[in-house]
């Protein structure tokens, strides 16, 4: 992996000054049913196109954000952060 | 040696005279010869043997492509002498041949040929299945290029960064040229060479103009870098450049390709003869080295390159015969160790130099590799001139079109019969175009050949996959730059002055000993005793939702936790495995402190900060690690020393077990923690960096009367073992739970969330499939760590640590095992290495096991 990811405060840097989160998905309910748990721990979307995931700016900024990134090309469509979730994710 | 006289192009400098050794001989060179030019001067015409049939073979390119050169200088072999600059007295040796180059015994290959069909090793050996281990040896001594150095130091390469608007790649006209006029409108521009020198094909025509446009190029500022070559093209456009003992990585704005064109060799029996080069590197070593390759010489002119080179080497002097493909084409040369003639036309041209001109190939890996990104400039983007057809022709002998890997027409006929009749599946097959040049002085001629001998045209043949490495590069190249983080805490250069022995311990190098660590134990059982645990990870948490966050992130109770009181916080993911511990001390209302393993701090901070951001709540998570030295001192009489510093009460009283306070202890402040790895009256007391080694000193005078010793890890995990306190990693793995791991009155259920709770609840109602439980082993060693639990010789559970335990007289250990076996007194039977020991388990901590001596 060489891509360039765009982080929201520092602007676009090497791949690998980042963690890597993987996709982003919604932690299920405290009561929720022990199926949906094992959906949340163990199985993922795995798309090929865009997937809105989690990266960490480990050495840079030290925060999380959300970026799209079509899997295909790993092409970075937007990077935003969390609390913009609602915007972005319509 | 022989050197033609001075010219404007040459790079030479003939008032400095150098020498080095070539297989133990002394050869004369001049400063700024190659060691092939040099090797070229001094009349050597073999410059090593080939790959597999180990051929001789002369200099070819002259241009840093083919593998022909590779020799080995200074111990580090397949350095190509074509472009290793002479250095005085070097020393350089030929490769891939016993006894020597010239006189090579394994030539046997070459003449039995006959049994290496192409897929050799796909064939050969698989059966009998005795014989493979039998001839393993043979063949690894013998295949292969050169030979790792045992001997010499690893190089230290350094990893660069570069950022520029414009990257050229190319020092020939048209790089120069595009560098000049990206530079000239403010562009921060980059151009590579992979030569030492700049100016490619125009600096043997035209030195004058090379110089012209160095000088320009330099003043408007283009960042020249010679001996620096592009080797790979990946994404986002990112440059993989290799110079001398340097990695360079490069993200350019634009990436401009200007690679130009290479020569490229006809095909016909014993076209790898030494004597036959091809024309623009004969034009470099008669232009740039002044030496005269040959004096008989034939052209085979397919193009106008061929027509120039026969000129040029008229002019030096050389007796010089041109043929004219198709007219009168090569059929085949004649000679052994070094070319004596060429049949062309059913005619004998005696010769000891032929050279093949006019066949050209544009140099397009990095392009391919870079895709719609790049640019292609100048000779590279252009078409390539037509040559007077080199046409292929089955011939009898070898006939070479592939030097670097050795494979012959034959063997690609061999292969397409069966079967393997496209260009990739040949090229995996045969090994075709995978040596050292990567194609560039071979894949023109393999597809002419390929589409020839399966009856297509070329277009339909197409071609093979551009992938990095373009060029070859050394392995310590791509490991440049790769540092190791060592950190060493505020106290180091007290523990190297106390002569204590380092380990390891994540990125940090602690103290694992200062003297025998069962003197350090009794120290802190006894009297009193001092640990450097800086490397802790430390946090400030604070903010109007602290409570909150740390309560969803920890599975103990939060908003109960007095202020100035502590809790032992273990940290879980939705799975319920326990990621890391530490302690949680409350330092008030919403400011709470909080530590984790030393290996687990960088993970914890993005595992904090990454619940943070999802849950979104006001709280600041700082990470003050660095900030604070800590110093754990432990054992009966610790107080005693504390009560000699502290400007606050530290009495049993004031400061009880799992509780804190904050004020001055020997005149700087402090916040001290009570609480008890070791299992002995303990304080951790955290200050400023800064005042780490005061404090460190000011311990040491306040105890020495107390019989104070400083201790190490060892000493440490010997304690803590005997209290069975967990460390995170070592006792436990990826799927151990607070319930499986002892540590079940850690979790609150009666919360209505936490990481891992959902996990929890399920897994309380089944129970853990494991336990981690005590053992200890009455006589002898015990077992090692790793050592598998049996029930019936079948493996049921593992010794995770294991110590001798001087207080206890006995080992002492923890291991997994299954949950059922959980009761005081069963016995366990553990094998390792052979051995059986019998152990007994104890639920409770060996040392102190009510806690007395931790609280007192």
């Amino acid at each position: 992996m060489a891509l360039l990811v765009p982080c929201p405060n520092c602007g676009t840097r090497e791949v690998s000054e980042f963690s890597y989160g993987g996709e982003s998905s919604k932690r299920p309910a405290p009561d929720a049913e022990l199926p949906q748990l094992a959906r949340y721990l163990f199985f993922k979307q795995n798309v090929a196109g865009p997937q809105v995931e989690w990266w960490y700016h480990r050495d840079g900024c030290q925060r999380w954000f959300l970026a799209r990134r079509d899997t295909r090309t790993n092409e970075v469509e937007e990077s935003y952060w969390p609390h913009e979730r609602a915007q972005r994710q319509r | 040696m022989t050197r033609l006289p001075a010219n404007a192009a040459e790079v030479i400098d003939r008032a400095r005279p150098l020498t080095f050794r070539l297989d133990g001989r002394l050869l004369q060179a001049f400063a700024g010869d190659t060691v092939g030019s040099a090797m070229a001067a001094g009349g050597v015409t073999i410059t090593g043997r080939s790959f597999k049939y180990h051929r001789p073979r002369g200099l070819f390119c002259m241009t840093g492509a083919c593998a022909n050169c590779l020799v080995t200088v200074d111990g580090v072999p397949n350095v190509r002498a074509c472009l290793e600059p002479v250095r005085d007295r070097m020393d350089v040796r030929r490769q891939n041949a016993w006894p020597s180059a010239d006189f090579d015994v394994l030539r046997i290959f070459d003449w039995c040929s006959f049994a290496l069909p192409a897929g050799f090793y796909y064939k050969a050996f698989h059966r009998p299945r005795f014989v493979w281990p039998l001839v393993e040896p043979v063949i690894r001594r013998v295949a292969g290029l050169g030979r790792v150095p045992r001997d010499v130091p690893a190089s230290h390469g350094e990893k660069i960064h570069l950022h520029p608007d414009v990257l050229v790649v190319g020092g020939g006209r048209s790089g120069l040229q595009a560098a000049i006029a990206a530079a000239r409108t403010r562009k921060r521009t980059v151009l590579l060479e992979a030569r030492p020198h700049l100016g490619g094909r125009l600096r043997t025509t035209n030195p004058a103009a090379v110089m012209a446009l160095e000088r320009e190029a330099r003043e408007a500022g283009v960042d020249l870098r010679l001996s620096t070559f592009a080797f790979g093209v990946f994404e986002d456009l990112l440059v993989a450049a290799a110079a001398p003992d340097q990695l360079l990585r490069i993200r350019p704005v634009e990436l401009v390709v200007a690679t130009g064109v290479m020569d490229q060799p006809a095909v016909f029996p014993d076209n790898d003869l030494p004597g036959i080069m091809l024309a623009e590197g004969v034009d470099r070593l008669v232009r740039l080295y002044g030496v005269l390759p040959g004096r008989r010489v034939v052209v085979a002119s397919y193009g106008e390159q061929g027509d120039r080179t026969a000129s040029l080497l008229r002019e030096a002097g050389a007796e010089v015969t041109v043929i004219h493909p198709p007219a009168d084409s090569v059929q085949r040369a004649i000679g052994g160790r070094r070319i004596q003639g060429v049949v062309a036309n059913d005619r004998t041209l005696p010769c000891d130099l032929l050279v093949i001109g006019g066949i050209t190939a544009p140099v397009t890996g990095l392009l391919a590799q870079a895709g719609p990104g790049a640019t292609a400039i100048g000779s590279v983007a252009a078409e390539p001139p037509a040559s007077r057809g080199w046409e292929f022709r089955a011939e009898p002998g070898k006939q070479f079109t592939c030097l670097c890997m050795d494979v012959t027409v034959k063997e690609m006929k061999q292969a397409i019969d069966e079967g393997f009749d496209s260009i990739e599946l040949l090229k995996r097959y045969t090994t075709l175009s995978m040596g050292p040049c990567q194609g560039k002085a071979c894949l023109r001629a393999s597809i002419q050949v390929t589409a020839r001998l399966t009856e297509k045209s070329v277009q339909e043949t197409g071609t093979t996959t551009a992938r990095p490495p373009f060029a070859p590069v050394a392995l310590g190249i791509l490991a440049a730059g790769h540092l190791v983080p060592r950190k060493e805490t505020a106290i180091h250069d007290r523990h190297v002055e106390a002569g204590a022995e380092f380990m390891w311990a994540g990125d940090w190098r602690r103290p694992h000993h200062y003297q025998d660590p069962k003197l350090e134990c009794q120290a802190v059982h006894e009297r009193v005793a001092l640990i450097d645990v800086s490397s802790l990870g430390k946090f400030r948490i604070q903010g109007p939702d602290a409570v909150t966050f740390l309560e969803r992130l920890y599975p103990s109770k939060i908003a109960d936790l007095k202020v100035g009181r502590i809790r032992y916080g273990a940290m879980l993911n939705d799975q319920g495995v326990i990621l890391d511990d530490g302690t949680i001390c409350r330092l008030g209302d919403r400011e709470f402190f909080v530590t984790t393993t030393t290996g687990g701090t960088a993970g914890m901070e993005q595992w904090i900060k990454w619940w943070l951001a999802d849950w979104g709540l006001d709280v600041q998570v700082m990470n003050v690690s660095g900030g604070y030295a800590a110093i754990n001192l432990a054992g009966p009489r610790s107080r005693d020393a504390m009560q000699r510093l502290a400007a606050f009460d530290v009495s049993a009283t004031a400061l009880p077990y799992l509780s804190s306070a904050r004020g001055e202890l020997a005149g700087v402040p402090v916040l001290v923690l009570r609480i008890g790895f070791v299992g002995e009256l303990s304080y951790e007391i955290h200050a400023p960096s800064a005042y780490g080694v005061h404090l460190w000193d000011q311990l040491m005078e306040a105890g020495h009367d107390l019989g104070i010793a400083a201790f190490g890890l060892e000493a440490q995990r010997i304690l803590r073992l005997e209290k069975q306190h967990l460390i995170v990693g070592q006792d436990t793995d990826a799927l151990s739970t607070p319930y499986a791991a002892g540590l079940p009155w850690m979790v609150k259920l009666d919360k209505p969330d936490f990481l891992g709770r959902r996990s929890l609840v399920d897994l309380q109602e089944h129970g853990p499939l494991e336990r981690l439980v005590g053992f200890t082993v009455e006589r002898g060693q015990p077992p090692p760590e790793g050592a598998a639990v049996v029930e019936a010789d079948r493996p049921v559970g593992r010794v995770c640590s294991s110590r001798w335990s001087d207080v206890q007289h006995a080992g002492v250990g923890m291991a997994w095992v299954p949950s059922g076996w959980a009761e005081d007194g069963r016995p366990l039977e553990i094998v390792y290495d052979g051995h059986r020991a019998t152990a007994r388990i104890v639920l409770k901590p060996f040392y102190d096991p009510e806690g007395k001596r931790l609280r007192s």
